[in-house]
């Protein structure tokens, strides 16, 4: 079978710093993935090499087998990868109803002057603004919503795009307990038709999704597996605590 | 109720129109012919300023020169109504000064008046589409689209300035001598039935623009304009949608050039002047940016504030504009219809002592008992006397 997602060997460097180094990942068509990493560690920089807004300078990144290196955004976008961004990025001036419009209609701007939306466009619209609990504010302008609402209108304009490849970096960033599990439920139900990464710092939460995680140090893979074996890896509490030779962790 | 309102609703949808042509009926017969000219003049202006608010209150596409594509207009039918009135074999009259014999091929064109109907608006919109792509594509955005608008805006003022046996530098041509149906362009009939045009299309571009805005495609240019690499991540192309629009207001700004120059008379370089170009900004932000009407008054009332300012006190006209967009930029970000609409005349009626009745419950401002209650309440105040 082959990989719905590669990369292979992707460096990206800034002026000579290293974002990405030699980076190997493979994702098979309906997996969820989690990814941490301390700050600075290039989770990111992976997502901006996936989706076009930053080159590798070495290495593939393969799509379905398909390379996407040179392939602008929003061609990337329409082979099916949709990305969610760190912080809660709707378009404010514009209603909740009319964001997922948006987000479902076709990209190109004849058909939005001279096509209508179908009615099974609208239909997924309504539902969508239905799964995330955002109806009664259709109409309201998207920039007056909660922060946690906002989060969840960004969540439901991906879903709208249908991609094959879902990209979630830091989806529960300032939810409340609450709405943190919902994300977490979502996300593990979207898991199967589509497959998803999550970029997340929070721990409880990646446990909760209960999926294989990816551990990046210096834009590189420090280990993958579940995350009870990647919690007790030293590697990993080294680059998550800071070691020096005076304090060695406690064996 | 429900009937009231929706009678109420359609008054509010019909007045507008009944208003514009009543106005287009009165005015021709009430103003004298000049004002009636100036009005149409500024009118026109409305055209190349519901250009600027499409590209720049929507697209958030800040263009300092549009002055290129309103010229552009200008030329066409300028160097179309230098032709149409000549004998046979005649040239227009200032090639004899710099000794050109024969009429310049791209000149031979315009002597059809469909072709320069034609070409009035789709010239400068197609050097917009051409300009617009190349910027657009290189994903040259904010303030380096702003300076490089106005740099190809100086290229192509310098241009125009410098050839003299081309199109008479910078005299440019006049318009008000020569003859369209056999009738004096700068008669007062043809004036008047200019002004009716001009009232037409302006009308038209507008219904265009608010056509353009109002479904789905208006909400991805606000979309481009609030988060531009959002919209590539979700599959948009925005480099499509930019050209688009910046093409539109090009064929704009050529339509209003073009009812400009057969009312003003004569098309110069002066029209690619960089501060007549700034202008046609001020006059959307002052009326409005992202209203599409805003952008008509604010060319309308800024251009006619001007000239009778400029009549009677010629200094002080440019110390009132600066003054005009130190206080929008200020004090009314949304221009006067923003203002407008966010119940600007109430807050200002508010803080003059004179607050409007509460309207969370309209129908008991209207209910007579209601209201015989309140008054004998106000009067005799229950407890209000020891």
């Amino acid at each position: 079978m082959t990989a719905l997602l590669e990369l292979r060997g992707v460096t990206v460097s800034f002026d000579g710093f290293r974002a990405l180094n030699d980076l190997n990942l493979s994702l098979q068509p309906g997996d969820l993935r989690a990814v941490i990493g301390p700050n600075g560690a290039g989770k990111t920089t992976f997502l901006d090499v996936i989706t076009g807004k930053v080159r590798p300078s070495e290495g593939q990144v393969l799509f379905r087998g398909r390379s996407l290196v040179g392939i602008s955004e929003h061609r990337i976008a329409r082979l099916g990868i949709g990305r969610k961004f760190q912080t809660p990025r709707v378009y404010e001036n514009l209603t909740v109803r009319r964001n997922l419009e948006l987000a479902v209609s076709r990209r190109s701007p004849f058909a939005l002057l001279f096509g209508r939306l179908d009615g099974s466009a609208q239909d997924r619209v309504q539902h969508l603004l239905r799964v995330v609990g955002l109806d009664p504010q259709a109409q309201q302008l998207a920039g007056g919503l909660a922060h946690g609402q906002k989060q969840w209108l960004e969540i439901a304009m991906l879903l709208a795009q249908d991609p094959d490849l879902l990209l979630v970096d830091e989806p529960v960033a300032g939810l409340s307990d609450e709405e943190t599990d919902r994300t977490g439920q979502l996300l593990r139900s979207l898991a199967g038709d589509h497959t998803v990464i999550v970029i997340e710092h929070d721990m409880e939460f990646i446990r909760n999704l209960d999926s294989p995680v990816t551990v990046l140090h210096e834009g590189h893979v420090l280990c993958e597996g579940a995350m009870d074996t990647v919690q007790k890896d030293p590697r990993v509490i080294e680059v998550y605590l800071g070691v020096d030779d005076d304090h060695q962790p406690q064996p | 109720m429900l009937s009231s309102s929706s009678s109420g609703g359609s008054l509010r949808r019909w007045a507008p129109w009944v208003l514009i042509v009543a106005a287009s009926i009165i005015l021709p017969a009430v103003l004298p012919p000049f004002r009636l000219n100036l009005l149409g003049r500024f009118l026109s202006l409305g055209i190349v300023a519901l250009g600027v608010d499409l590209i720049w209150g929507y697209t958030g596409l800040l263009s300092l020169g549009q002055g290129i594509f309103f010229a552009l207009g200008g030329y066409a039918i300028g160097m179309h109504l230098s032709l149409n009135s000549l004998e046979p074999g005649q040239l227009p009259e200032f090639f004899g000064l710099y000794g050109v014999k024969e009429l310049p091929a791209f000149w031979q064109p315009f002597a059809s008046p469909l072709f320069t109907l034609v070409a009035l608006w789709t010239i400068p919109a197609l050097v917009a589409g051409v300009l617009g792509y190349l910027v657009f594509r290189n994903r040259i955005k904010g303030v380096y689209f702003s300076i490089l608008t106005q740099a190809a805006l100086l290229v192509f003022f310098n241009f125009f300035n410098g050839q003299q046996r081309l199109i008479n530098g910078t005299n440019g041509l006049k318009t008000d001598t020569a003859r369209l149906f056999g009738e004096l362009v700068g008669s007062d009939a043809m004036q008047r039935n200019l002004f009716w045009l001009t009232v037409l299309l302006v009308v038209a571009a507008w219904l265009l623009c608010r056509w353009l805005t109002r479904g789905r495609f208006g909400d991805a240019l606000v979309a481009i304009r609030d988060d531009e690499p959002r919209m590539r991540f979700t599959g948009y192309n925005p480099t499509a949608y930019k050209t688009l629009v910046f093409t539109v207001a090009g064929a704009l700004a050529g339509i209003s050039g073009a009812l400009y120059t057969v009312q003003s008379g004569i098309v110069s370089p002066q029209y690619m002047a960089v501060p007549f170009s700034i202008e046609m900004v001020i006059w959307v932000a002052v009326g409005g940016r992202g209203t599409l009407i805003g952008a008509v008054l604010g060319a309308v009332l800024i251009n006619y504030a001007r000239s009778l300012i400029s009549e009677q006190l010629p200094e002080t006209w440019l110390f009132v504009q600066g003054a005009l967009f130190l206080l929008v930029v200020t004090g009314l970000p949304d221009g006067l219809v923003g203002w407008w609409r966010q119940g600007g005349l109430q807050h200002l009626l508010a803080m003059l002592g004179r607050a409007p009745r509460a309207s969370t419950y309209p129908g008991l401002d209207l209910d007579p008992s209601v209201q015989a209650e309140k008054s004998s309440f106000l009067s005799h105040p229950p407890g209000g006397e020891p």
